[in-house]
């Protein structure tokens, strides 16, 4: 009954070399592999003959969390080997780590990351000690330069034994070597006194031990305990000290006989291998607890099922190199895979001299020049270096070294990359970015044709086809004709889901853009299938899969509104209003934390626009758009209110403004979807128009909104007079009291625009007449100071500005007939120079009056 | 620390070599390894007297990239020029001078590059007065860094090199490829004068100054480049400022140790205000140079002020006294992005030093 326990590092090809060692030596009747444990049933599903790299992909999902990762695998991982030489020795393999979806697993991406990258404290008194700058550079030291030293094991220990040393796990990490240990004292159990190999990350491999060579508790069910670990472990209830609950309770322990049994070296009884009972694609369905076959006789751990209400699955993914090297900090693995791909199938040398060939052919393709000196001196570099730091051979970084020491010759911006931790930082130089891309390689791995995968891959393949979409050709789609709706959904549901194969080029680019036409472009299909399978996490069908990426969205975008609004259109663009209650929850609750008015204003505007008029997506009326439509009107009052700063006007807010008059066209055309009443909404505006610390653009525009909202009640307090034909129209002779009331000259322009902004028409500022505000607004100006005028000059341009040209002509008709002229109206709004030249010229000779009123100098004026 | 004669204890500075003395022989007698030719210390060794050897008693002198160090050790052993670039204050410097001091045993052959520098201070010059008596000879010549470190097998320092006129730096050239030195005025054979093994070039360049894009190419071509980069650790960054604070404080004749507190609040700044980037996210970078040396200088100024004014050690509003001379040299508009740092983003911090910092605020001149 001995154990034996290998710990290794994750994709290490020396750990790979000697996980083949040791099971052709020890021909074990077990293999004990660190994965996941719901795959037991599938393993044959991993050894159908995919070309590697692959992952095993998890996607997990309930109420609260979501979480997808994967557990790569490569030709030279350990966990690899462990799996397809022990199949091929005849052991029995088993995965023996908790699920993916566990909580255990919280916030972690890569389950082959480096678990002592989490524990840096250990690793840094290593590397100080070892005179090396990087985890990377002490491993490449200590085991890959040297992978067929005869004391690796015993490296291997002493290095995971001094990293593992004092550190305390936390408590994920114990819940899965609690579990881990679990497997290997059933795995003793079930053996008799054939040979165990447990294949774990070299930093579990201390704790797994000592929990696994633990004398079992005392306990009824332990059997006379005269043979440590006859009592099988459910007892001993991981799964709950990782917090998981069974679905049903632990399998009942071995009694006294069976246990003797066992002890006594009987055969194992059969291997669990694939579960009759068991579900193959379990996409939609939580996975099955791995039930004994037999009835509960054997006892291997229980493999704990996802809650019932949650939404969890397993599907192998190809996978690349290009991913494998891409994980940084704590779910970093050994980088550069395609030079270690070479160390696996070669030896260090070879290895070396296919990195030197791929760089130089890399960098000679991009133009770069390498002369033969520099391979030279390159060469004898990566020697020296080796020799300096007592390596057999040139490693991978003795040799990446020499290179940038001959092909660097300038200053660096950011350090050599392989002196830490992290992704390539921007700025890097290229012929270093060429060495790292070499080293990375480009490898993509292939799954088998009958490999199963997730439901949402065969809805797609079917919707495609019968759209004929997946042609390959580019596709120009009417989105007025219902069919060329329909398969522009299906493409823009596949965008949302980030699957690649289409580009759209042209289109709409918002709600109301009147485009109808879109026209979409096929792209190389690279990556296609992993990122199908990997949608797969978000549903069974297309269409649900796009509204859960959707809310996924939704709430990543938080209040951000811009992003808010890209939901939005995404949302309409697919087609996924009618399929949704949650998204709209969540756009709902997005907007309604929004901080600024102005983009809540555009994002308004549009919802509006679509369900006035929409008349190509489908969604006029449509409730989601008015549910936006309302809480964003909502959210818009309650900003407004609170708005201030009424010390620095600092010109009108446009975007703000706009939002106001989104807020206008909802009362006026669409007022019964909205909660807040009319008239609390002009109480709103008529509180701030009076609110002396209001910004005054706002104060103009809430103004301008009682006037428009409630045109009955004059928010200044005057009595109006019904309107009448060759009357101005009612508000005008009140706004020209409140411009009276606006106080400074920097605010007047301001409060103006507000005013113009929302109540334009309404105002009747274009009738024939020279209305009150005209007057009003001529004897304000007629009166001020030369500096008053120039300081109001900039603001009360921008006001007038939202007057088109026809309009502003006809104000200054009015302003010469109130003075009596006689002149072309045009004429006044043509100016030969530059407004704002004049502006400055006319402040410079103000200050040169003032400059000679001081001394005394001035002329009369 | 070595004790260091009588004599040499008055130098505000002695060189490398004087410093460490004890350690450079405790290295020579303990090194096994082959020596490359010429070199007083084996590359093993040369390493270790560099970044320390804690169980052989050797302290770390350089706080970098060890791999920098052994690339700058193996290209000096190869045969190729080493040039250090990188920013100011990053320790290029003492980096040149202690390999110097360990692969030659003395790093005072140095050449230092300026606008001023002519081929004279490089190769060699006469003593006019033995010139005009007896003739170009041995004995008027007066030979410079360069023809010395060739003569005797040493290592060469140049600093700054790109400070200097290209075609002084050209002067270079034929040196460092024909490893010769053609001296016409004297005759015969010592008219030559051959590089003997040993010989090498540090050279070390600024990159806010005249960039290395100024050397000519074929120069370039004979250095092997290797960029020093400030200290990534934030702890390895506040010890090294630490230690050489209260090194520096107590030849000032401060006996107060800088306070652990103020000096984190010091470095996190610095290091913030270098690469623009602060754990809120977002933020400016300043022009001016934020290295730890000048860090150093700071801490350095902070106690200076608290123990002369106050008899205590410097505090956080000694740092914003001291860092509107630093951080703000010459430009309004680092003095901006300072006042910007401190008001916005010292003002969330925790931290008694942080506060206090924040409180100082308005001690910013200007």
């Amino acid at each position: 009954m001995t154990v034996t326990y290998l710990g290794v590092r994750h994709h290490s090809p020396a750990c790979a070399r000697l996980v083949a060692r040791t099971i052709a030596e020890l021909r074990p009747a077990h293999v004990l592999v660190e994965g996941p444990a719901d795959l037991n049933g599938r393993l044959d599903e991993l050894l159908l003959g995919h070309e590697l790299p692959v992952a095993v992909f998890s996607h997990y999902r309930d109420a609260e969390r979501a979480a997808t990762s994967w557990t790569p695998l490569c030709d030279y991982s350990p966990e690899w080997i462990a799996l397809t030489h022990g199949r091929a020795a005849g052991a029995d393999v088993r995965f023996i780590d908790l699920p993916a979806w566990h909580p255990a697993f919280e916030g972690r991406a890569n389950r082959y990351a480096d678990a002592e990258a989490r524990y840096a404290d250990a690793t840094a008194r290593l590397c100080r000690r070892f005179g090396v700058d990087s985890v990377d550079a002490l491993w490449d030291r200590m085991v890959e330069a040297d992978p067929d030293a005869a004391d690796l094991t015993a490296r291997l220990d002493a290095y995971f034994d001094v990293v593992r040393g004092d550190t305390e796990a936390d408590a994920p990490d114990r819940a899965r070597e609690e579990y881990m240990a679990s497997w290997v004292r059933a795995a003793r159990a079930a053996t008799g006194d054939r040979p165990i190999l447990v294949v774990t990350g070299g930093f579990h491999r201390p704790a797994i031990r000592r929990l696994a060579e633990r004398p079992p508790a005392p306990g009824p069910a332990a059997g006379g305990g005269a043979v440590p670990g006859d009592r099988a472990a459910p007892a001993e209830a991981p799964a709950s000290a990782a917090g998981a609950a069974p679905t049903d309770g632990p399998a009942p322990a071995l009694g006294p006989v069976a246990a003797q049994r066992l002890a006594d070296g009987e055969p194992a009884p059969p291997a669990d291998g694939p579960v009759p009972g068991e579900r193959p694609t379990p996409a939609t369905a939580p996975v099955p607890a791995q039930r004994p076959a037999d009835g509960g006789r054997h006892a291997w751990p229980e493999v704990p099922a996802a809650p019932e209400d949650a939404l969890a699955g397993s599907f192998l993914v190809p996978y690349s190199f290009r991913q494998l090297d891409a994980f940084a900090g704590y779910e970093s693995g050994m980088p550069s895979p395609a030079y270690h791909q070479w160390l696996w199938e070669d030896d260090r040398e070879a290895a070396g001299d296919r990195l030197v060939r791929s760089v130089v052919g890399r960098l000679r393709e991009r133009g770069h020049p390498v002369s033969t000196a520099s391979l030279v001196a390159a060469r004898t570099s990566a020697l020296a270096l080796a020799a300096l730091r007592g390596h057999p051979g040139p490693t991978r970084l003795d040799l990446l070294d020499g290179l940038a020491g001959a092909l660097v010759t300038e200053a660096l911006d950011e350090p050599l990359p392989w002196t830490r931790r992290g992704p390539l930082r921007p700025g890097t130089h290229p012929a270093v970015v060429a060495m790292v891309a070499a080293c990375g390689g480009e490898r993509v791995g292939r799954l088998h044709p009958d490999t199963p995968v997730p439901p949402l891959v065969h809805d797609v393949t079917t919707r495609l086809a019968a759209l004929g979409l997946d042609t390959g050709e580019p596709v120009t789609i009417r989105l007025t004709e219902p069919s060329g709706l329909e398969r522009s959904r299906v493409l823009h549901r596949l965008r949302v889901l980030g699957v690649p194969g289409h580009e759209r080029v042209s289109g709409p680019s918002h709600g109301t853009d009147p485009v109808v036409e879109e026209r979409w472009e096929p792209r190389r299909p690279a990556g296609r299938e992993a990122a199908l399978i990997e949608a797969g996490s978000f549903g069974a069908s297309l269409d649900e899969a796009a509204v859960v990426a959707l809310g996924d969205r939704a709430t990543a975008a938080g209040s951000d509104c811009g992003r808010l609004a890209e939901v939005l259109f995404d949302t309409v663009a697919c087609g996924a209003t009618e399929l949704t209650g949650d998204l709209v929850a969540r756009l709902r609750s997005g907007l309604a934390a929004a901080a600024r008015p102005g983009p809540l204003g555009t994002a308004l505007a549009t919802a509006l626009g679509l369900w006035r008029h929409d008349r190509v997506y489908g969604v006029a009326r449509d409730p989601l758009l008015g549910g936006v439509v309302d809480t964003a009107v909502s959210r818009v009052l309650w900003l407004v209110e609170g708005a201030g700063g009424a010390t620095a006007p600092a010109g009108p807010d446009r975007e703000r403004l706009g939002a106001l008059a989104a807020v206008r066209d909802a009362y006026l055309h669409a007022g019964a979807l909205l909660t807040v009443p009319r008239g609390a909404a002009v109480d709103v505006f008529r509180r701030v128009s009076r609110d002396p610390l209001a910004p005054p653009d706002l104060r103009g525009a809430a103004f301008g909104l009682c006037r428009v909202l409630a045109p009955e009640h004059p928010p200044a307090g005057h009595g109006t007079r019904a309107p009448r034909a060759g009357r101005p129209a009612p508000g005008t002779e009140d706004a020209a009291v409140a411009v009276r009331d606006v106080g400074e000259p920097r605010a007047l322009g301001d409060w103006l625009a507000g005013l113009f902004a929302v109540a334009r028409e309404e105002l009747g500022a274009t009738s024939a007449e020279p209305g009150p505000l005209v007057a009003a607004l001529d004897d304000l100006v007629t009166a001020m100071t030369e500096t008053d005028f120039l300081v109001a000059l900039p603001s009360l341009r921008d006001a007038f500005a939202y007057f088109p040209p026809a309009e502003r002509e006809q104000i200054a008709a009015r302003l010469i007939a109130r003075r009596g002229l006689r002149g072309s109206s045009r004429a006044l709004l043509r100016t030969t120079a530059d407004p704002m030249l004049i502006a400055r010229a006319r402040e410079l000779e103000d200050h040169v009056s003032r400059t000679l009123d001081r001394f005394g100098l001035g002329a009369a004026r | 620390m070595t004790t260091l004669p009588a004599q040499e204890q008055r130098l505000q500075r002695p060189p490398a070599e004087v410093r460490h003395a004890e350690e450079l022989a405790a290295l020579r007698a303990a090194d096994t390894d082959p020596r490359p030719p010429g070199w007083q210390l084996s590359l093993r060794a040369a390493r270790r007297f560099v970044i320390g050897d804690q169980e052989a008693g050797i302290g770390r002198k350089f706080v970098g990239d060890t791999a920098l160090v052994e690339r700058a050790l193996v290209t000096l052993a190869t045969n190729r020029g080493l040039m250090l670039v990188g920013e100011p204050g990053t320790a290029k410097s003492l980096l040149s001078e202690l390999i110097a001091a360990a692969v030659s045993g003395d790093s005072t052959l140095v050449v230092q590059g300026g606008a001023a520098t002519t081929e004279d201070h490089i190769k060699y010059s006469w003593n006019y007065a033995l010139l005009v008596s007896e003739g170009p000879s041995e004995r008027s010549l007066v030979p410079a860094p360069m023809l010395k470190g060739m003569a005797e097998g040493r290592l060469v320092r140049f600093e700054e090199i790109t400070r200097c006129p290209l075609e002084v730096q050209d002067s270079l050239l034929s040196l460092l490829s024909e490893r010769v030195v053609a001296v016409p005025e004297l005759e015969g054979p010592r008219g030559m004068v051959f590089a003997r093994q040993g010989f090498n070039v540090i050279a070390t360049a600024n990159t806010r100054d005249r960039g290395v894009n100024e050397m000519s190419a074929a120069l370039k071509r004979r250095f092997n480049f290797e960029t020093v980069f400030p200290i990534t650790d934030l702890d390895t960054e506040i010890a090294l400022v630490e230690a050489e604070a209260t090194a520096l404080l107590r030849r000032s004749g401060v006996t107060l140790a800088p306070d652990r507190d103020v000096l984190e609040v010091l470095v996190t700044t610095f290091r913030e205000l270098r690469s623009g980037a602060a754990h809120e996210g977002g933020g400016d970078r300043l022009s001016a140079v934020m290295s730890t040396a000048e860090a150093v200088s700071v801490a350095h100024a902070v106690g200076v002020r608290g123990w002369f004014l106050r008899a205590e050690p410097g505090d956080a509003a000694d740092v914003v006294t001291c860092l509107a001379g630093t951080a703000a040299k010459d430009s309004p508009e680092d003095l901006a992005r300072l006042r910007r740092y401190l008001e916005q983003r010292v003002a969330g911090r925790r931290g008694a030093q942080w506060k206090a910092l924040h409180a100082a605020r308005h001690l910013l001149a200007g």
